[in-house]
């Protein structure tokens, strides 16, 4: 056995000692999932900018072709095409508002990977946890096919494919297939497929669970078999478009782009898209036959196509829009897949909010008006009717709201507040209300990004391994 | 206490109310009723059923609380709504829903009719070896094992057979009329 399988090995048993009290067996999920041989096949890239600290130490670890940004540290660690995007790390001597606390930042944060199997997993954002605000920690943890770990500190867990973990410290916990956790911190969980849960302790608690029967045609994760269901159908009938881009290392840019906009050179751009100022589309995102207005963004592995986003709209990572229109600030959550179809579009109006990981996939057209937020299961306007609420209703619920498969307790005038919050925050920070001098974001940051790539051994007992990197200015 | 034993104070299984597996809730409580006609009129009522397999051998209880939790809301949603608390949400917002569904459920009375068609073996609860006790066990070990595992009665065994159930009542009794004794006759 080399030492790429008795480190795969190792990180098994390393995160089945943390989950031994929820009995999950992580081996029979992941034997088999990757090939080893996939594994030795790709390099890995980084990325140079004048803009983020550099700083990469790579330390035992398989890399097959991840990416880094920012301050990265891997050790004991397999990560297989997985973004680890350190552009929004905390710099030092900056300050931390918490629970009244105004805390200092002593040192540049760091993206700190160790015993740990990420599968086309996006890292990204920083740490909320106030315990750990210099390390945004991801140890004994595996992550499986399009999981985001999203400004979440985690110990000892799985995440099944298309999970999320969002703003959320996570110890010992089973996040299920296509559930979204945002729940400032968990321990000891094992949560269902499809649970989708934003909660503030003490202020509001949002949950729907999908149907389990009514989410395994989109993706279901048995042990000993791969992810199945159309979202894997959907990212792997696209796979073929990014291979060019990996393949190549300069490449030009396919279209010309607005000066004050980030088109990433490993995003797939297909005919006729048109790209307007201060506009982010991030590596792997893919754009066909599509508008992008001023202020929108494509974040990593989103898909846009044949659809027209008005401006400073948000296609959160992961999220897929399909023969759709977005009128203005439309907020797509985290892996959301909006589905339309060429006779039955779906249009959504201004400044809606789609709640991460929502399904809309219908026969008939979907139009949800201006100012609403939709969840969950959508297949049919009877679904959308059920599954949305005008924002200024939800505004009025003081304590208590249930329908169909959703469960909401607390304020609904505070949470509607927290999302809108966090909307301006994420297009402030991608650089949608750029004027030329004020407020740059990573859409103006992120142009002329140096790639470099490093690769393991090709061959012997350390093949697939790469040697111990240290990157600094 | 130490020289009484159980047998002297268990209700046999043949004045016990009985159904075979497979029976309907209406039957046990027709059940429960007959064998309390039956029964010694001056002594505590019954308060169980017992259900029994294919080979007449007991398998398992069906209490009073058995028959009303038939009477509850069921379904997905009341499950689901079992669950809320480990997702963090108040015991005031479960309790609210319940409610609400109660409130939204058929009236009482419909709700007995079709709870009466349902069958045993989905809400009796099955024994365990917690609370079998054999029949020259003395009395006094009996009640300690009702105390710890918090039981309303005992089904005391001869050999691999159920021949009578121990209620805590009777057990109850019997301490009273000794405290008395002890009392009188120090």
């Amino acid at each position: 056995m080399n030492e790429l399988e008795k480190l795969f090995d190792r990180i098994a048993q390393r995160v089945n000692i943390n989950l031994r009290e929820l009995e999950f067996d992580v081996t029979p999920y992941i034997k088999g999932l990757v090939s080893f041989e996939k594994m030795v096949k790709f390099y890995a890239f980084y990325g140079v900018t004048p803009h983020h600290p550099l700083n990469f130490v790579f330390r035992h670890s398989n890399l097959a072709g991840s990416y880094f940004l920012g301050r990265c540290r891997t050790g004991n660690s397999i990560l297989y095409k997985s973004d680890i995007r350190g552009d929004e790390l905390k710099k030092q001597g900056a300050m931390v508002h918490y629970q009244g606390f105004d805390i200092p930042i002593s040192k540049d944060e760091a993206i700190e990977i160790e015993d740990s199997f990420l599968i086309k997993t996006l890292v990204h954002n920083y740490s909320h946890d106030p315990e750990t605000l210099e390390l945004f920690f991801i140890t004994n943890t595996i992550s499986t096919h399009y999981a985001n770990i999203h400004g979440s500190p985690t110990d000892g867990s799985f995440l099944g494919p298309f999970a999320t973990v969002d703003l959320t410290t996570m110890n010992d916990c089973v996040i299920g297939a296509f559930s979204y956790i945002q729940a400032g911190e968990v321990n000891h969980l094992k949560i269902d497929p499809g649970t989708v849960w934003v909660r503030v302790p003490g202020v509001f608690n949002f949950l729907y669970r999908y149907p389990r029967e009514a989410l395994s045609p989109y993706i279901s994760f048995e042990a000993g078999k791969a992810p199945r269901g159309a979202l894997m159908d959907f990212v792997e009938n696209r796979k073929k478009d990014f291979q060019l881009l990996f393949d190549v290392v300069n490449l030009p840019s396919s279209i010309k782009v607005p000066q004050n906009t980030s088109l990433d050179r490993f995003a797939v751009v297909k005919p006729k898209i048109h790209i307007d100022e201060n506009v982010l589309v991030a590596q792997r995102a893919y754009l066909e036959n599509s508008w992008l207005g001023k202020g929108a963004n494509a974040q990593e592995n989103c898909y846009i196509i044949n659809s027209r986003l008005a401006g400073n709209d948000i296609t959160a990572h992961g999220a897929k829009i399909i023969e759709a229109d977005l009128d203005t600030t439309v907020f797509v959550g985290f892996n959301s897949f909006l589905h339309g179809r060429p006779e039955s579009r779906i249009t959504i109006g201004k400044e809606c909010i789609i709640m991460p990981h929502t399904i809309m996939d219908s026969d008939e057209p979907l139009n949800l008006p201006p100012g609403h937020l939709a969840w969950g299961l959508i297949q049919n306007p009877a679904d959308l009717e059920k599954n949305s609420i005008r924002m200024t209703d939800l505004s009025k619920v003081e304590n208590k709201l249930s329908r169909g498969d959703l469960y909401f307790e607390g304020n609904g005038a505070t949470f509607v507040r927290a999302f809108q919050e966090r909307i301006h925050h994420i297009l402030e920070a991608n650089g949608a209300f750029f004027d030329g001098q004020k407020n740059r974001g990573h859409a103006q940051k992120n142009q002329n990004i140096s790639f470099n790539t490093i690769q393991p051994y090709p061959e012997g007992d350390l093949q697939g391994m790469y040697p111990t990197i240290l990157i600094q200015p | 206490m130490k020289s009484l034993t159980i047998k002297e104070l268990m209700v046999p299984l043949s004045e016990y109310a009985t159904v075979p597996v497979g029976s309907t809730l209406f039957d046990a409580i027709q059940a429960l009723e007959k064998a309390q006609e039956e029964f010694d009129r001056t002594k505590y009522r019954h308060r169980a059923i017992l259900i029994l397999d294919h080979d007449k051998r007991v398998i398992g209880k069906l209490t009073q609380m058995d028959v009303l939790w038939a009477l509850e809301p069921r379904g997905k949603d009341l499950k689901d709504i079992d669950e809320l608390n480990r997702f963090g949400f108040s015991h005031q917002f479960v309790r609210a829903l319940k409610k609400e569904r109660r409130m939204e459920s058929e009236p009482l009375k419909a709700l007995c009719t079709k709870a009466a068609q349902l069958k045993v073996e989905d809400f009796m609860q099955a024994t365990t070896e917690g609370e079998c006790v054999d029949e020259e066990t003395s009395l006094d070990m009996a009640i300690h094992q009702l105390v710890l595992g918090n039981h309303l009665a005992l089904l005391v065994t001869r050999g691999k057979d159920i021949v009578g159930i121990l209620r805590m009542t009777d057990v109850f009794a019997a301490v009273f009329h000794t405290m008395k004794e002890c009392e009188l006759n120090p």
